[in-house]
C-alpha cells in the first residue's frame, strides 16, 4: 500500500456504521508506550531514535499485523499534512524531526505512530460507539507488541510516559461526535462546561487547539492514573449517552419546531455542495454538517452518510492537492474541492479538469 | 514622531503613570539609552528563556530546594528542564524527580499510584538504558574503545532480551 493508494480508499471509521452512528462518528483508543532502555523522543539522539524506529518495526512484523510503514521523515510536507488530515498521525509528528514514521493496516483501523512524543502511540478507531470492543482489540495488540519489546513500566507508576499527564495507563479514550443540534440551540458550551467538571477534555476534530469543525467534538479522558482502563472507559460510556441524548432532542426540537425551515436549509446545503464551482473548505464543513444532519433526519434520501464522512477529510486541502498530482494556491483548491464535490455529489456533470 | 529631546526620530514610546497622572514619552533610542530606559547595543536579546527560567528557580527553587538543581544521571535532563520543558527525558526521570513529580501528579491525576493493565517484566530493560547513556557519554569524550566495547554489550544484551 502506498500514500497515493490511501488517496482511493477511505478509513473503515468513515463508513457510518455501528451504534449511534448518526452522531458517534468513531470510538477510539490511543496507548502511549516507551522502550524501557532508550531515553524518550524528545531527549533521543538521531541513532537512538533510529534504534527505537528498528525495534518497534521488527516488533510490529512479527505481530504478523497486515500494515504499511510509512517514513515520515523522509516525507514531503504535503504528504505528512494528507495523513493528518486523515487523522492517521498527529501534527505533532508531522512536525517533529528525526527517524519517525508510522504504520498503518489498510482499513486504516490501527495506526502505530513511532517517535512521536512517545516511543510508540498505538491508536485504534471503529465507527460507531464502540469503545469496549475497540478496547479489545488494542489490548490484544499492546500485548503481541510487548512479546518483541520491553516496555518503560513500574509497578507503582504504571507505563511510564515523556509526559507525566500520560503516565498510568497511557490510555486515552475518545469518541468523536457530531452535534450540529446542540451547536445550533447554542447548549454547547454548557455541555463542555459539564464535561469538563467531570475531567473529560472536549476537542475539536484535529485534537488539541484545533477549533471545532463541522461540528465535530471529539471527547475524552484526561486523568491516566489512579484508574484501570476499564473504569476510564465506563466512565465515557455513562456520560456519552446522555450528550447523545442532547443532541438528539434538539434535532427533534429543530424538526418539530420549524420543520419547512430546517427542510430549506438543509436542501439549499445539498444544493450548493452539488453545484457550486468554488468553494472554501470552511463553508464546505458548515453545509456539510447541514446535510450530515438532514440525512440523519430523513430530509435527504439520496446520499450515503459514509459519502459525506468521507467528504468532511477528503475536502481538505492535502488530499485534494494529492488527487491532483500538484501544490495547489487557494484559489486553486477551491476550485478542486467544487468540482471534486460536483463529481462525488454526482450532479451529472462530468468533472471538468481544467 | 520626533525623539522630545532631540530631533531623531522617536522608536521608544513609553506611557507610565505617574502620581496617578498619564505621562507619555517618545524618545529616539540613543536619548532612550541615555535615559537608562534600553540597556543593550547590541541586537536585542530578549533571553525569554533564560529569564523564565529564572523566575521559576526563584518560585519553585524555594519550595523544592535541592531538587530544583538535581539532574538524571542517564539522560542529564536537569529537573529545571523539565518544568520549563514539560516533558521527562527518560523513564528513570520518575525515580529522580519523584519528589517534585508526586504532588504534580496527585493535582492532576487526582491519583499517585497507578491501577489497571500491568506490563510483563523485563529486568534485562533497565540495565540496557544504563549502557546506552554510558555509551552517549563515551562518544562525546571520543573515547571510542570504551563505546565499542558498551556497543558490544548492548548488542549482547538485545539478543538475550
Amino acid at each position: 500500500m502506498t500514500l497515493d493508494d490511501l488517496t482511493r480508499t477511505s478509513g473503515e471509521w468513515l463508513r457510518g456504521t455501528g451504534p449511534e452512528s448518526d452522531i458517534v462518528m468513531c470510538s477510539r483508543i490511543r496507548l502511549a508506550r516507551n522502550l524501557a532502555d532508550f531515553p524518550f523522543t524528545n531527549r533521543a539522539s538521531r541513532s537512538e531514535k533510529a534504534g527505537i524506529e528498528s525495534q518497534v518495526k521488527s516488533a510490529i512484523d512479527s505481530a504478523g499485523l497486515e500494515v504499511s510503514y510509512f517514513d515520515v521523515n523522509s516525507m514531503s510536507n504535503l504528504d505528512r499534512q494528507f495523513l493528518v488530515e486523515r487523522q492517521i498521525i498527529s501534527r505533532e509528528l508531522a512536525g517533529g524531526e528525526g527517524p519517525r514514521g508510522v504504520a498503518v493496516t489498510p482499513k486504516e483501523n490501527i495506526s502505530i505512530m513511532v517517535n512521536e512524543e512517545d516511543h510508540l502511540r498505538i491508536q485504534y478507531m471503529l465507527s460507531g460507539f464502540r469503545l469496549h470492543e475497540v478496547w479489545d482489540e488494542i489490548n490484544a495488540l499492546d500485548d503481541q507488541l510487548e512479546d518483541d519489546i520491553a516496555y518503560a513500566y513500574s509497578s507503582s507508576l504504571g507505563y511510564l510516559t515523556a509526559c507525566p499527564t500520560n503516565v498510568g495507563t497511557g490510555i486515552r479514550v475518545g469518541v468523536m461526535l457530531h452535534l450540529p443540534g446542540i451547536v445550533a440551540n447554542k447548549q454547547i458550551d454548557k455541555v463542555f462546561r459539564a464535561l469538563q467538571k467531570i475531567n473529560l477534555a472536549v476537542r475539536g476534530l484535529y485534537g488539541e487547539g484545533s477549533q471545532a469543525f463541522g461540528d465535530f467534538y471529539q471527547i475524552s479522558n484526561q486523568q491516566t492514573l489512579g484508574k484501570s482502563e476499564e473504569e476510564i472507559i465506563k466512565m465515557l460510556t455513562d456520560v456519552v449517552p446522555q450528550v447523545l441524548q442532547f443532541e438528539r432532542s434538539a434535532r427533534q426540537d429543530l424538526i418539530t419546531g420549524r420543520r419547512q425551515h430546517l427542510h430549506d436549509q438543509v436542501s439549499r446545503a445539498y444544493g450548493i455542495l452539488k453545484t457550486a464551482q468554488t468553494i472554501s473548505s470552511e463553508e464546505t464543513m458548515l453545509l456539510l454538517s447541514s446535510v450530515r444532519m438532514g440525512i440523519n433526519l430523513g430530509l435527504i434520501d439520496d446520499l450515503a452518510i459514509s459519502t459525506v464522512n468521507e467528504l468532511f477529510i477528503q475536502t481538505q486541502p492535502a488530499f485534494l492537492q494529492k488527487l491532483r498530482g500538484s501544490e495547489l494556491g487557494v484559489e486553486e483548491r477551491n476550485v478542486a474541492r467544487a468540482s471534486y464535490l460536483r463529481s462525488r455529489l454526482s450532479n451529472g456533470r462530468p468533472v471538468e479538469d481544467d | 514622531m520626533m525623539c522630545e529631546r532631540c530631533q531623531e526620530e522617536a522608536v521608544v514610546h513609553l506611557a507610565e503613570l505617574v502620581d496617578g497622572r498619564r505621562r507619555e514619552r517618545h524618545l529616539c533610542a540613543a536619548c532612550a539609552r541615555d535615559a537608562g530606559l534600553i540597556l543593550p547595543d547590541t541586537p536585542l536579546d530578549l533571553g525569554i528563556d533564560e529569564a523564565l527560567q529564572d523566575l521559576i528557580k526563584k518560585h519553585v527553587g524555594e519550595l523544592v530546594g535541592e531538587l530544583a538543581e538535581s539532574f538524571c544521571p542517564d539522560c542529564r535532563l536537569r529537573y529545571m528542564d523539565f518544568r520549563t520543558g514539560g516533558r521527562l527525558g527518560c523513564p528513570h526521570d520518575y525515580q529522580v524527580f519523584g519528589a517534585g513529580l508526586t504532588p504534580m501528579l496527585q493535582r492532576f491525576h487526582g491519583a499517585t499510584r497507578h491501577v489497571g493493565k500491568r506490563a510483563r517484566s523485563r529486568p534485562g530493560a533497565s540495565l540496557r538504558l544504563r549502557l546506552r547513556s554510558q555509551l552517549r557519554q563515551a562518544v562525546a569524550r571520543e573515547d571510542y574503545e570504551e563505546a565499542a566495547r558498551l556497543r558490544d554489550q548492548i548488542r549482547l544484551k538485545d539478543q538475550h532480551a
